[in-house]
């Protein structure tokens, strides 16, 4: 017995020496605490010595480019912010001044702010980007919007931008304000050498970030970042030294490898990985954490996903038809199927993180417990306020410990309320629309065959197919024939085109810091929905159309970003997106980013320091940085 | 003589066909997938940020003119024939304007390199077990390799990839799971380099040759267990002639015509790229770039990957039958 343990414990010994030796070779030239691996969730780029990241491209924007080299006028954090606060002026040394019609808006930038190969960040930089990125609208991703905005830009002085727009806008300055990314701002002196900036490969790119390139793979595996010297000449300086000296993005392959990686400590950051992978990497490394220190671990991001039904197709035009859906659906189990229980779930049109717990959940979660609907037979309240804590309460037994017990914060990890599974319900609204119960399968008004196709995106997002699936035996379960289709790569195409009957996808997108809900709702408005089965421009792909919400879209242009009125307003459209039910919502999009404190401390995480959301391909992953501390392992 | 130019005329004839054919239905079945790329630009270029919905319009229109995608199919067809005609694949949708070749070029030498070493190891090994077993049939070591070579051969690519993978990656970690060569290593003539890519390149071959080893193993014992049954080899026995004189000279050579062939379809086949092992290992391959332009509906660089591989395996089909006549009497040519 004792030899046997002797040698379980050399070879445990010779493992665990492996594992550190690996993590050592992982990098030549570099020491291995000298540096952050994180993921570049868009695997190997396709053209890795292209840099310039103003024009359309597939990929090779989140390698570092965006979050460590790239900065522009204002980042609104989708967590709580550095020191608290959300809105940061990066570039910009204020926040945007509008003239009162909204026609104009002045900017004062930061003076003293370098670019990384010395020449000086002036308002001439943030013209020339502008003025370059309108004279070739297709070129650029960014220049139809500047050609539909901009009438002229000017520099008053090398501090001052003031840009003339061709219409009034409150929300033009939302170009330039990082929510993932925005329009980042060029080198004037590097891109104004070039015959055509659009086809320039910006190889080695001039970063205003605290980093720049030192290396990259030609096969476009990786890309390694330096921290500059002269760091303190850009704008993160304001909050400190950046602590990791070298940052590399790598593609470390399928959900299966990054686990490996991380346990071999090859990987700080995970960008993300299934429900199951992050469960067994949390219970076997002592040094791996996500977001929650307990379950669901993960960063739910400001991203809502739903079953979006194309409204403008006959059979979803009445919004009873869309609620009895709705009230068909058992969220626990689409929960479990999906998330394996780790879901933040919401029931309204806004995601339930962020600050949006503040200035939307709990407002009106009265509202919510009062709403009722007429099923043509009754009135019910088809509000379940304790879905949340139900789930939670479920999950206990198995999670043990891991599962909150206060209120608050089973809120903040699997969301409050949801709509209560009422079949009854359901039938009688269908009957209240016209439909008709022949067999125990429902007929459409003229006779035909209720029946839906989900498209998913396979296994491509197993999660969300996997709740796409248990939502379609949901339905034909109650005597709707509903089938799932995966189309991994033409799903996002079809919904774009109006190809499609119910997708599990997204049309709501947010700040998460700022609750200012025009970021996806001012694409709603009904001035940019297309004809049936033609090309929808984002966002509203549910097609919905309705002119209280164009009112309510129209109330939210004409006031400042700022405007308290903007929440108010805010909730109206929540109020009108429950009545109507244009799309099911689920829950946000929970990332499973895993960090690694092996050789850094310092994350982002829900219970101690909120700072920022640690998902590594946002731009506003840079704050990160900051905050990032050597753990003086190895 | 002449029978034989006749038979090379008409060969070649042949695989002009073959390539013209193939490459047609690249062309068609890729531009009948539902995947759009400008659609597919557009939503990578918005799928987090804020969208304008009036400059997408804007964007659209302009790219489809970029992209030079306007026309319908059959004006589009009549443009990318008259690009092939020039050994041109235009530029990549995913990739603009990096044109098609430079990616393909880039991918190649992973992929020719990866696979035509995990290819010649397979065949070399499987053919020398595969014969050694055949011929000594009681042999119970050469038993026992015959049933682990049938036992691997069914197990999917990448079922094995994963096994060892995880064998040697997490089990035991002494081997680099992803890459091609160490992170920040400058590629070049060095020592160091060559080193550092031997040693990412040792698990995807592994993965490969323990499966690709029995089929060739299977083969080659099937052709041996029948050839040692032969008049001449029992005379050359009961005459005292050394049996591996027997083996090598009489047995394995009159086996290896059916293998050569085989061996050559093989390495053409290379030019597909071994796309699920290539993934699991993040190595820079065609069948890694062949995916990612899948998915971004980048159909240029679909069909110039297809082309590639179209041409190289009508290509060693061509090679083969016009060596085999030269090589082997029995093979006739009119």
């Amino acid at each position: 017995m004792r030899i046997l343990t002797a040698l379980s414990l050399a070879l445990g010994g010779l493992v665990l020496g492996q594992q550190a030796q690996a993590a050592e070779d992982f990098l030549a030239g570099i020491p291995r605490n000298q540096v952050l691996i994180a993921e570049n969730p868009e695997g190997t780029v396709t053209d890795p010595s292209n840099f310039n990241l103003w024009v359309p491209k597939p990929n090779g924007t989140s390698t570092g480019l965006q979050q460590l080299c790239m900065d522009t006028l204002w980042y609104i954090d989708p967590d709580q912010g550095l020191n608290g606060k959300v809105w940061d002026n990066s570039l910009a040394a204020d926040k945007p001044q509008y003239n009162k019609d909204f026609n104009e808006m002045t900017v004062k930038l930061r003076p003293g702010i370098m670019w990384s190969d010395g020449v000086e960040f002036t308002a001439d930089d943030v013209v020339y980007t502008v003025q370059t990125l309108m004279a070739d609208p297709g070129g650029f991703n960014d220049g139809a919007r500047m050609a539909a905005n901009v009438d002229t830009v000017s520099a008053p002085d090398k501090d001052t931008v003031v840009f003339k727009l061709k219409k009034p806008n409150s929300r033009f300055h939302a170009a330039f304000t990082v929510r993932w990314s925005a329009t980042w701002i060029m080198p004037k002196h590097v891109f104004e050498k070039q015959e055509k900036p659009s086809k320039y490969n910006f190889n080695p790119p001039v970063c205003l970030g605290s980093y720049k390139l030192k290396s990259f793979d030609p096969n476009g595996a990786w890309f390694i970042w330096q921290r500059r010297d002269d760091w303190q000449k850009t704008t993160l300086a304001r909050f400190g030294e950046p602590g990791p000296n070298y940052v590399a993005y790598i593609d470390p392959g399928p959900p299966d490898k990054r686990v490996i990686l991380q346990q071999n400590h090859q990987l700080d950051i995970i960008h993300d990985t299934s429900p199951e992978g992050a469960f067994a990497l949390i219970k076997s490394s002592p040094t791996s954490h996500g977001w929650f220190k307990g379950f669901p671990y993960a960063h739910p991001d400001p991203t809502l996903p739903m079953v979006v039904l194309n409204d403008q197709l006959e059979k979803f035009k009445n919004p009873d038809v869309r609620w009895a859906l709705a009230l068909l659906i058992d969220m626990k189990a689409v929960d479990m199927a999906s998330y394996r229980g780790a879901a933040t779930i919401s029931a309204i049109d806004v995601p339930p993180t962020g600050t949006y717990p503040h200035y939307y959940f709990e407002p009106m979660e009265q509202w919510l417990k009062d709403f009722t609907i007429d099923t043509g037979k009754r009135t019910i309240h088809p509000y379940d306020p304790n879905m949340g804590k139900e789930i939670a309460d479920m999950l206990r037994p198995s999670m043990g410990a891991a599962i909150p017990k206060d209120p608050q914060a089973i809120a903040a990890a699997f969301g409050r309320g949801w709509w209560k599974q009422d079949p009854q319900a359901a039938a009688e609204l269908l009957e209240k629309a016209g439909l008709k119960e022949i067999g125990g399968k429902w007929m459409l008004p003229d006779g035909t065959p209720f029946t839906i196709t989900i498209s998913t995106e396979g296994d491509n997002r197993p999660v969300m197919t996997r709740a796409g699936s248990i939502i379609a035996q949901q339905w034909t379960q109650a005597g709707i024939d509903s089938k799932i289709d995966a189309l991994p790569t033409a799903m996002w195409s079809n919904m774009f085109n109006g190809q499609n009957e119910a997708t599990m996808a997204w049309t709501v997108e947010t700040w998460g810091g700022h609750p200012d809900l025009s970021f996806f709702l001012d694409s709603w408005h009904s001035q940019f929905l297309s004809d049936p089965g033609k090309f929808q421009p984002p966002r509203n792909w549910q097609r919905w159309k309705d002119p209280e919400l164009d009112k309510i879209i129209e109330q939210i242009r004409a006031i400042d970003f700022d405007d308290p009125k903007g929440i108010e307003l805010g909730q109206d459209f929540v109020k009108l997106a429950v009545k109507n039910m244009p799309n099911i919502p689920l829950m946000s999009y929970n990332v499973f980013t895993i960090m690694d404190s092996t050789y850094w401390t310092g994350y982002p995480s829900a219970e101690t320091d909120p700072y920022t959301d640690p998902v590594p391909n946002w731009g506003n992953t840079k704050y990160m940085m900051v905050k990032l501390k050597p753990a003086g392992a190895q | 003589m002449a029978a034989y130019a006749l038979y090379v005329l008409r060969r070649s004839g042949q695989f002009v066909l073959v390539v013209f054919v193939g490459i047609n239905i690249a062309f068609f079945v890729t531009h009948a997938t539902p995947i759009d790329p400008i659609t597919a630009a557009i939503a990578a270029a918005t799928r987090f940020s804020q969208a304008d919905p009036q400059a997408v319009q804007l964007t659209r229109e302009a790219l489809r003119e970029l992209y030079g995608l306007q026309g319908n199919l059959w004006q589009q067809y009549v443009v990318f024939w008259m690009r092939v005609a020039r050994a041109d694949f235009g530029p990549s949708l995913s990739a603009f304007p990096t044109p098609v070749s430079t990616l393909i070029w880039r991918a190649l030498p992973w992929t020719f390199g990866l696979l035509s070493v995990a290819t010649l190891i397979s065949w070399g090994l499987g053919n020398l077990l595969g014969g050694l077993a055949g011929y000594y049939r009681r042999n119970v070591p050469l038993k026992l390799v015959g049933v682990v070579a049938s036992g691997l051969q069914p197990i999917p690519n990448y079922v094995m990839a994963f096994i060892v993978l995880v064998l040697f990656g997490y089990v035991w970690p002494i081997l680099p799971i992803t890459g091609s060569s160490q992170i920040n290593l400058p590629q070049g003539w060095t020592l160091a380099y060559f080193q550092s890519v031997f040693q990412h390149a040792l698990l995807p071959v592994l993965s490969l040759v323990l499966v690709g080893t029995g089929a060739w193993f299977i083969g080659m014992r099937a052709l041996v267990s029948n050839i040692v049954t032969e008049d001449y080899v029992a005379y050359a026995e009961l005459g005292g002639v050394d049996r591996w004189r027997i083996l090598i000279s009489y047995v394995m050579r009159n086996a290896l015509l059916t293998q050569v062939t085989g061996l050559a379809l093989s390495l053409g086949l290379i030019f597909n790229g071994a796309v699920i092992t290539e993934v699991v290992f993040g190595y820079p391959g065609l069948g890694n770039l062949l995916i990612r332009a899948v998915y971004a509906g980048d159909y240029s660089l679909v069909i110039g990957i297809a082309s590639t591989s179209i041409i190289a395996v009508a290509f060693a089909a061509l090679v083969i039958d016009l060596v085999l006549p030269l090589l082997d009497p029995r093979v006739r040519v009119a």
